[in-house]
């Protein structure tokens, strides 16, 4: 997948995030932080534990409000908004702590993104078993991401690869235009890591995906930039290729890593 | 359950309750009514605690608001027909429930049941100091029931236990169904999101707050009506059985011990109470101790409750069923 990298004029940043601070009682975990995401692009972010990646995440969806700076998605500022709204702007996200609904079955899992996705939020009258594209829409959704086997399993009770499965399935099944992946492989074997990585790629076909992973293949193979966070800032970002060569990066991160 | 089953068992219900009063008696029939009334409160208990999660050790607050709302406007509203009484009870409850939700729909677990408990506190002690318009201890009582009348169509006289029996089951069988009818729409999904897993139904888009909100108004709405139809079927109200702490826990008991996580296991908990005290009152004055000692067992030995027990005896006896029929089969 061959585009124009990193040079900002041509193309379109769908996420920015403009001197992003955020500090938990003192302690500096994010400071100045610039992201800047294009449209369509799968961007990876990654740096060793503490760097801050999980709070990144966190502080853009709504979690915590940064102490200081802005959050900028599609040109509309959305620094401060609660998780629901940050979802209803188009921003959807996968957590690294699979974070299901255990005892809903996995169609029930699913079916609640897409009311959510249609809107139906206070709806008393109407039986929602009835209501035919809601079942529907579930059931395409099932088969897209590949559970519709596992559709009447409490999602609790499904294997690990299918609970992350979930995971991810109920990130995209809002259909957000920006999907932040929290580290989808997290705890998977290499084959299954292997698997997962396909799955998202087809998953995610045609959206931006800003994706935090560790294992540096999934990395490599999967994004198309790189944005190295540490000590809680950017160190550098940059195509697979300009981060490998990078030696600020391979000072703090790769380096120990490859040896 | 094929429709052929449900419609059959529905019918066979109506033809029983129809008949029930002129069966069994007067007595049974104010026992059967007494038993809806705690059926209904324990269902709209368990829209907060087996559907959404929270548990509350203050629902009678409600329950004395719908009774003192109905009973209080029957009192000063002269020819105050039915129904309107009836509305008021609930648009008390769930005013109460208005008032209360931005405070309570923010917290959960531990802290919801305790400000229940303050509020349920609060109540008890309101509704004993305001002497002038309480009556204190001993409660409102001998209002006028006014008749069920359809002007120049029909007129039902509710001080006749039959037609008040007619009455009753209609009302808190509706109010049953509604409630049931709410754990079956989109709505009723997104609340048993919240008492799943409240945090990602937040990052899928829903606001919580006022979701929780507003099953707490239904919840107390319910509550209401079942208040309100215990004070025109007692004719009197008053703190004790109403607002005191004791009753704040009954719907507790009836959940637990029918089973929260089944819509009926709450109706069959209260059935099992209204035997069980029917039962044990005949033979001494401690029936707070045998409920006491069901509840215990239950926890212990069959946390998910009565539904729960008739969940395992199916499942056991279908397996058995399923293994003999595979022994059948072997060639």
């Amino acid at each position: 997948m061959d585009r124009k990298k990193g040079d900002g004029g041509t193309s379109v940043n769908i996420l920015e995030t403009k001197r992003l601070f955020h500090d938990f009682k003192g302690l500096k975990v994010l400071f100045d932080v610039n992201l800047q995401v294009e449209e369509g692009e799968r961007h990876a972010i990654i740096g060793p534990n503490g760097a801050g990646k999980t709070t990144l995440f966190n502080v853009i969806t709504g979690t915590y409000t940064p102490s200081d700076g802005a959050i900028i998605f599609k040109n509309r500022d959305i620094t401060g908004a609660g998780p629901y709204e940050i979802l209803r702007h188009g921003i959807g996200r996968s957590f690294q702590i699979t974070n299901t609904f255990r005892d809903m079955t996995t169609f029930q899992n699913i079916r609640l993104a897409v009311l959510s996705k249609k809107g139906i939020r206070f709806n008393i009258f109407h039986k929602i078993d009835k209501m035919r594209e809601i079942k529907e829409e579930t059931d395409r959704i099932l088969k897209w991401i590949g559970l519709y086997e596992e559709r009447d399993i409490h999602a609790g009770k499904l294997s690990y690869g299918k609970q992350r499965s979930l995971e991810i399935g109920l990130a995209l099944s809002t259909d957000p235009e920006l999907v932040m992946l929290d580290e989808p492989t997290a705890g998977m074997s290499k084959d299954e890591t292997h698997d997962a990585v396909e799955k998202i790629k087809r998953l995610t076909e045609g959206k931006t995906v800003v994706v935090i992973e560790h294992d540096m293949d999934v990395v490599f193979s999967l994004a198309d930039r790189i944005t190295v966070l540490h000590h809680g800032t950017i160190l550098a970002t940059g195509s697979p290729r300009e981060i490998r060569e990078n030696q600020r990066v391979k000072d703090a991160y790769l380096g120990a890593m490859e040896d | 359950m094929n429709r052929k089953v449900k419609w059959g068992l529905l019918g066979a219900g109506f033809v029983f309750l129809a008949l029930y009063p002129h069966v069994f008696g007067i007595y049974f029939s104010n026992f059967f009514i007494t038993f809806a009334i705690v059926a209904l409160f324990a269902v709209s208990y368990n829209l907060l605690l087996g559907y959404t999660g929270l548990l509350s050790f203050g629902h009678a607050i409600f329950f004395g608001a719908g009774g003192y709302g109905t009973a209080l406007a029957l009192e000063h509203i002269k020819g105050l027909p039915l129904i309107p009484a009836l509305l008021i009870g609930i648009f008390s409850a769930a005013f109460l429930a208005l008032i209360l939700c931005p405070i309570v729909a923010r917290v959960k677990d531990a802290a919801f049941a305790m400000l229940h408990l303050a509020f349920n506190y609060i109540m008890y002690v309101m509704v004993l100091k305001l002497r002038n318009i309480t009556g204190g201890e001993d409660g409102i009582a001998g209002y006028n029931i006014p008749s069920l009348s359809i002007p120049g169509i029909v007129c039902f006289d509710m001080t006749n236990p039959v037609s008040f029996f007619y009455f009753a089951v209609v009302i808190l069988g509706l109010g049953i169904w509604l409630a049931w009818f709410l754990t079956k729409t989109p709505f009723g999904q997104i609340i048993v999101g919240i008492r799943d897993n409240d945090m990602r139904v937040d990052y899928m888009g829903f606001r919580v707050v006022p979701t929780k909100a507003v099953v707490y108004i239904f919840s107390a709405a319910f509550a209401g009506l079942a208040g309100s139809m215990s004070a025109l079927f007692q004719n009197m109200i008053a703190a004790e059985g109403s607002v005191d702490i004791a009753h704040a826990f009954q719907p507790i008991l009836a959940t637990i011990v029918g089973g929260a996580s089944s819509f009926f296991g709450p109706i069959a908990g209260a059935g099992i109470f209204a035997i069980l005290e029917e039962l044990t009152s005949r033979f001494t004055e401690r029936v707070e101790l045998v409920n006491g000692i069901v509840l215990i067992v239950v926890i212990m030995y069959f946390p998910s409750g009565f539904i729960g027990l008739v969940r395992f005896i199916r499942k056991k006896m279908l397996s058995k069923w399923i293994e003999k029929r595979a022994m059948e089969e072997l060639p």
